[in-house]
């Protein structure tokens, strides 16, 4: 970003600084956007492709949590081709200011003591983002709903089931899909109509409700709980733009699991229409010498024992008569010689110890047993 | 030492029935490398980051296998990689202009601000860090440094394969071509450190130039007026000359004594351009034993002995043995492979029976449909 800016008609603002508590300790060391997933990608991979393939390519990513892994995975994003000249990738943690130095407090506070960064792209739309959903989502298409029902706000929407709707932000909306009430996660949904926590807003409008909101002490500085309610109490058009396909929010255990699971059984997430782009490691192909079936397998991992519907990123090691079933290794994880691996996600350089069992058959609603890993000596 | 100058591809591979030919360096290795990986990645591994690579025919996979060179951290504002392609000069036809690209190398050469330089072609694959040779070749003194590795020459590689006799202190007396099979010798890696005063005197009058004709003609008339030295190499070495040495280096791969040395040695890696393919698919009927298998396959069927590079399909019921399958392959369910070796983007239909024999193994050309 070298003044003068060059001007872009939409900025992407992801969300990345939440510690996403409900993961325990894969969040131990990371932030939640660069947990692995699928045997090659990080969280924020699908977000920040996702707008890469939508045309968008000026994004400012809002970090807080354990920055240091996540600065050094997206770096200056050349592996998304956002190494640009003009636009690319910025990372934006919190920081002292010539007046006030405070941390992000909220969401929406997040993005206020980013007003600067947005302005230099000068943009009429703003998109923001959580950088910790699996989708693949053209914003593009999104953007042209805006335009075209001349919203100050759009949400991208996806039905749940009912039962499973207190866990959203829900909304109620007319014939045309213009939201007449917005209840962040509401204890008696009326609706099953959820936020994807995707929103375009006209920045004009976002801009005055973000000073707005600023002044108000008794604020949570929230999109969802603050900011929407706001911009629907003042009457501007906010619409809900439906969107059909695959999205998945795995901020649970269980449900990374069930996302890791949703790639082994459908890998169309790689294919090259809508390629999800990752900073690659670079090693040798992985070498087979035991069994293994319905499991995705990434470069540099050795299997000597047996493997069973499961996810193994790169560099993870199964050793001589143990078995894997049901389960996640993320990278250079190590399951020593006749250990038993059932239904658990082993962290990143973790190990099983020879000849130990580590968790049980999966019952549905308990969360799969967490290997930790080992980040720093 | 900061300067490499790559003679890549003088002599392109003849594959097969001779239809098919590839420059060495752009040689596929190891289930997803190039043979140019190695020379570059060690190159990198050893502080290496000018490098001049010169260029010959059918270059255009190199160049963008290789692109700015970012893979090996030779994407710099200054130093990094250069290509030096032929061009027409002037009044000259373009068949006759193959001496420009060497000389214009050497201009290189000469600026950059290093005493030695590397000379190599891209034809093997090995891990090593050249400030070892370095080491030794600024102690002793000497103009040239080969490098060399004890092995005996295979019989499928003769053609390819450069001798070395030495004498005391391992000095260079002798340099042969197509030595005798069956017993040890000093094989030339291809490799060589050299002072660049030296190195600029002994290419003044070179047109094309590649390392077999290095050795057996220009350094082999220098034996007297220059110290020429030799340095052993004791790690793993392959050099793919032909369709045998190709098949017979790759399935070196299936063993992990071979492979893991070659890949990490002491933190050295061999890096090379990332894709964005997926983990590899196995399905619930796979069936692999001793295999290395690259990224974003599907793997349905049976593989046994076999490398398989990128995005290769094995579709149920088909067998595949003792094999290289090349970048997107697909096997059709129901067929049936032993020793064979498909180039990229290869049907084999289903029910298809092919056999090869272990000394000849039978090779699918680019994009064929059997």
């Amino acid at each position: 970003m070298i003044t003068p800016f060059s001007q872009k008609e939409c900025v992407a603002m992801l969300l990345a600084g939440g510690r996403g508590t409900r993961l325990e300790d894969l969040t131990a060391h990371v932030a939640k956007p660069a947990v692995a997933f699928g045997g090659r990608y990080r969280l924020v991979d699908f977000t920040l492709s996702n707008c890469v393939l939508s045309g968008i390519d000026t994004i400012g990513v809002l970090t807080q949590y354990l920055p240091l892994f996540l600065h050094d995975y997206i770096g200056k994003g050349q592996p998304w081709n956002l190494d640009l000249m003009s636009g690319g990738v910025f990372l934006l943690p919190p920081y002292e200011g010539s007046s006030n130095s405070d941390w992000y407090s909220g969401s929406a506070n997040a993005v206020y003591q980013n007003r600067h960064f947005i302005e230099s792209y000068n943009p009429t739309y703003v998109l923001v983002l959580a950088g910790d959903h699996i989708y693949k989502m053209d914003y593009s298409a999104m953007l042209n709903y805006h335009k075209e029902v001349k919203a100050d706000c759009t949400i991208a929407v996806i039905e749940v089931p009912l039962e499973e709707a207190s866990r959203y932000g829900i909304m109620r909306v007319n014939t045309s899909d213009r939201i007449t009430r917005f209840d962040e996660k509401p204890a008696k949904p009326k609706s099953n109509l959820a936020s994807m926590g995707i929103y375009i807003f006209n920045w004009q409008v976002l801009k005055e409700h973000l000073n707005q909101d600023n002044t108000e002490d008794s604020s949570a500085h929230d999109f969802g709980r603050n900011i929407i309610p706001a911009i629907l109490a003042a009457k501007h058009r906010m619409f809900a733009y439906r969107f059909q396909g695959y999205w998945r929010d795995v901020g649970t255990l269980e449900s990374l699991w069930e996302g890791n699971m949703d790639i082994l059984e459908d890998p169309s997430l790689g294919r090259p229409d809508w390629p999800i782009m990752t900073r690659g490691r670079n090693r040798p192909p992985h070498h087979i010498v035991g069994e293994v079936t319905n499991s995705l397998v990434a470069s540099g991992c050795s299997i000597r024992g047996k493997v069973e519907n499961s996810v193994l990123a790169s560099g993870a090691t199964v050793e001589e008569g143990a078995v894997v079933r049901n389960s996640i290794l993320m990278a250079d994880s190590l399951v020593q010689q006749g250990a038993t691996v059932e239904y658990s996600i082993l962290d990143e350089r973790s190990v099983v110890n020879a000849g130990t069992t580590i968790g049980t058959p999966r019952v549905a609603g308990t969360p799969p047993t967490v290997v930790p890993g080992i980040w720093v000596s | 030492m900061h300067v490499g100058l790559c003679l890549s591809d003088l002599h392109p591979l003849l594959y097969g029935d001779g239809s098919t030919s590839r420059t060495a360096a752009a040689v596929h290795f190891g289930g997803h490398y190039r043979l140019i990986d190695f020379t570059l990645s060690n190159m990198d591994n050893s502080g290496i980051h000018n490098v001049a690579m010169v260029l010959g025919s059918q270059y255009q996979s190199l160049i963008n296998h290789i692109g700015a060179g970012r893979a090996w951290d030779l994407a710099r504002s200054s130093g990094g990689i250069t290509f030096f392609p032929p061009y027409p000069a002037g009044e000259r036809p373009f068949h006759d202009i193959r001496d420009e690209p060497l000389q214009r190398a050497l201009v290189y050469v000469e600026r950059a601000r290093s005493n030695h330089v590397l000379v190599t072609d891209c034809s093997s694959a090995y891990n090593l860090d050249f400030r070892l040779p370095l080491q030794q070749h600024e102690a002793s003194g000497a103009d040239v440094t080969a490098l060399y590795v004890r092995q005996q020459p295979l019989d499928i590689d003769r053609p390819h394969t450069v001798a070395y006799q030495l004498g005391e202190e391992g000095a260079i007396t002798g340099i042969s071509a197509n030595p005798t099979i069956g017993e040890e010798q000093n094989i030339s890696m291809g490799a060589f450190i050299v002072r660049k005063d030296a190195l600029l005197r002994l290419l003044a009058n070179e047109g094309s130039c590649d390392v077999i004709r290095f050795s057996c003609s220009v350094l082999a008339g220098a034996l007297k007026a220059l110290k020429v030295r030799s340095w052993l190499y004791e790690g793993y070495y392959a050099r793919v000359s032909s369709l045998e040495t190709f098949f017979h280096y790759n399935m070196d791969m299936l063993d992990p004594r071979k492979r893991e040395p070659l890949f990490n040695s002491g933190g050295r890696r061999i890096n090379t351009g990332v894709r964005n393919s997926l983990p590899t698919k196995y399905g619930s009927e796979a069936k692999v034993r001793n295999s290395i298998v690259s990224n974003g396959c599907l793997i349905e069927g049976t593989v046994e002995n076999c490398v398989i590079f990128r995005d290769v399909q094995v579709k149920p019921g088909a067998v595949v043995r003792n094999s290289i399958l090349q970048r997107n392959t697909l096997v059709g369910s129901g067929a049936e492979l032993n020793w064979i070796v498909t180039d990229h983007d290869v049907i084999i239909s289903a029910e298809r029976n092919l056999l090869g024999h272990r000394n000849h193994p039978v090779y699918i050309g680019i994009g064929k449909v059997v």
